[in-house]
């Protein structure tokens, strides 16, 4: 029972160490050699309960049990449109009531119980909180980019006091082998008493240890300023580029003066019967997107323009 | 005819295109900075039939044509057998800014460009012509932010009931599927695609179907708005060019337009819409929700403007500033010359 096992080629973690087990969607577990073979299209359905699935869906199984697998699955769909925080509810109870329902449908959806009916419910808190959701979605985006930010900052100071210590460890190590080598030699050069030589120098080296224990002590007090760097972050808005905003576009319709009494107008050729002294377009015309009626209007235009012209240049009727 | 030579000094060569040959001048009239189009001569054979097609084109057109939006003819003169056409001087184009990857386009930014566009394309509209050649690269941009819409060579009126015109208009990645399946006649619709075409580019920043050929080009217009049905594209079929493709089912426009609104999205889809006659015009472009919705429209000078292209008045400082100093300095030292 404990052996992992895949259900379609039945290979075992036993027979095959490197036996990967993948699950998708509907909770049934493959393995990646059969995943590679039923999806070789990029999407099939499962060979257990035929729900059509996509190959990019799959993923390798966490947990033995594929039902659970199957619920963090569902869990993060649902959670990712049931984004609301407490902040956004008035009472406590409230807060509850929601988190509760949040569950009920986790369930429902896991266990197949009323799925259809679940979904409606999901897809109309959707609709109805379309805006909030979209809000908070960008505020968890923001508030998990600062995280982030935080736990990269902290792991470079980790690191930076990691390779301190070293570097500090070596030193100490350099310095004792000093020390020994210059008291060797003040023995051996020195006329003076080699009680008092051997007393100097373990006072000197006991004040220089006191001083080593208070270094790191500091370099202890300046690890808390990742906070801030992911403080400062949040103030950085992009620049909005500040416009001038014109006025709103309003349609007027173009003046032509004609100099002649009014043409009439597209309404006017049908309803009025210009049209009926034109021969009608050839389906072959109208399909090419010409109608007869461009040219009735454009003859009558082009018949009543200028008909009231007055010319102004009397050098021209001279 | 002589004085207008003189008029214009060259101040550097910008580039050139297929039919003509483009320098930054000078007006000595009103001291302005100008764009001269000189158009070029071509073969032997071309020259003899008279002036170039392209060039006429742009002149009997934009002559005519006085809008915001719309690239200002100035002035045309010619010597010996050669056409000039001054325009204004437009710093950089679209294309440009929506190639260069250090631009940020905001949605207000997008807004603007295309307000202005249809904008100059309603005017156009409204008048009878076609531009037949709308790309990111003909969209014009000053150092002010002002979009003008140039190069008017594949221009033409439009609204005739007994002429037929080529479908081998519009650059391919912006041509519209009822020129790809060879229609002779058509209408505004070829223009409003190209915009959709360009909307969808400022917003991914590259090019929305960039086909390597017209059967790729339809097979990426396709995949994207599904392959049209009878009931999409009434009388498709008997279209001159039409081939029966693969059905493709689309992609909803949300999935590439990923950060697009709503109002956005109903645009683009109002101005790529597979069937001409359902296709957007103008009018109602400039009317849909998109344009009136917040954000407001970025004002002209706050547009991006590319780092390539110094702007003018930046440009022309430094150049007083050393003026200055060597009139302070009295005369320049003279050089010293080593045999």
């Amino acid at each position: 029972m404990d052996e992992q096992a895949c259900p379609r080629c039945k290979t075992t973690k036993y027979r095959n160490p490197s036996l990967k087990l993948m699950v998708n969607i509907c909770g049934h577990a493959l393995c990646e050699s059969c995943v590679d073979l039923l999806f070789l299209k990029g999407s099939g359905s499962c060979p257990e309960c035929n729900v059509p699935l996509r190959r990019s869906n799959f993923r390798v199984q966490l947990f033995e049990d594929s039902m659970v697998e199957k619920e963090v699955d569902i869990r993060k769909r649902v959670l990712r449109d049931f984004n609301k925080k407490e902040e956004d509810f008035s009472t406590l109870r409230e807060y509850n009531d929601y988190l509760e329902e949040v569950e009920t449908i986790v369930y429902n959806l896991t266990n197949n119980v009323d799925v259809i009916a679940t979904n409606k419910t999901i897809e109309q808190y959707k609709k109805e909180n379309k805006d909030l959701i979209l809000k908070n979605k960008s505020k968890i985006g923001r508030e998990e980019m600062e995280l982030e930010e935080l736990l990269e900052e902290e792991k470079q100071q980790d690191e930076i006091r990691k390779r301190e210590l070293v570097r500090f460890e070596q030193e100490e190590k350099k310095k004792k082998v000093r020390v020994k080598e210059a008291l060797i030699d003040e023995l051996m050069f020195s006329n003076a008493d080699a009680k008092n030589i051997l007393e100097t120098f373990a006072n000197s080296v006991q004040t220089t240890k006191e001083e080593v224990k208070v270094v790191p002590a500091i370099r202890a007090t300046q690890f808390s300023t990742g906070i801030k760097f992911g403080r400062q972050r949040q103030q950085n808005f992009l620049p909005v580029p500040k416009i001038e905003e014109g006025p709103l576009y309003v349609y007027e319709a173009p003046r032509q003066p004609t100099d002649g009494p009014l043409p009439p107008t597209w309404e006017d050729l049908e309803v009025k019967g210009y049209i009926n002294h034109m021969e009608s377009e050839k389906d072959e015309h109208r399909a090419g997107g010409y109608r007869s009626n461009i040219s009735c209007l454009r003859a009558l235009q082009e018949a009543l323009a200028g008909l009231y012209h007055v010319s102004d240049r009397t050098e021209l009727v001279s | 005819m002589g004085d207008k030579l003189k008029r214009y000094e060259k101040v550097e060569y910008l580039g050139e295109g297929q039919f003509a040959t483009v320098y930054k001048a000078r007006d000595a009239v009103n001291d302005t900075i100008v764009a001269v189009k000189k158009i070029k001569l071509g073969s032997r054979a071309e020259a003899q039939d008279g002036i170039n097609r392209t060039a006429l084109r742009e002149i009997k057109l934009l002559q005519e044509l006085k809008h915001p939006n719309i690239i200002n003819l100035m002035d045309v003169f010619g010597h010996k057998s050669n056409v000039s056409l001054v325009f204004d001087f437009m710093d950089t184009d679209l294309e440009v800014i929506i190639k260069d990857n250090n631009i940020v386009l905001t949605p207000a930014n997008i807004k603007a460009y295309m307000l202005m566009t249809l904008q100059g394309l309603e005017y156009l509209h409204i008048n009878w012509i076609l531009h037949r050649d709308l790309k990111p690269n003909n969209l014009l941009v000053n150092c002010n932010g002002v979009l003008k819409i140039g190069d008017f060579g594949l221009a033409k009126f439009y609204g005739s009931p007994n002429r037929i015109y080529t479908h081998q208009v519009v650059t391919r990645w912006y041509r519209a599927p009822e020129l790809l399946f060879g229609a002779r006649m058509y209408g505004t619709g070829i223009d409003m695609w190209a915009i959709g075409c360009i909307l969808a580019e400022l917003l991914l920043r590259v090019p929305f179907f960039p086909g390597d050929s017209d059967l790729d080009q339809l097979t990426r217009i396709f995949q994207v708005l599904g392959t049209p049905t009878d009931e999409m594209w009434p009388n498709v079929k008997i279209l001159p060019d039409f081939i029966t493709f693969k059905t493709f089912p689309g992609t909803p426009l949300r999935h590439i337009f990923t950060a697009a609104g709503d109002d956005l999205l109903d645009l683009v889809a109002g101005l790529l819409s597979i069937s001409p006659l359902n296709r957007y015009n103008c009018h109602e472009a400039l009317q849909a929700p998109y344009f009136s919705n917040k954000p407001p429209p970025t004002q002209g000078p706050q547009l991006p403007f590319p780092s390539s292209v110094q702007r003018n008045n930046e440009h022309e400082k430094p150049n007083l500033k050393r003026k200055l100093l060597e009139t302070a300095d009295g005369a320049p030292h003279p050089k010293r010359l080593v045999f």
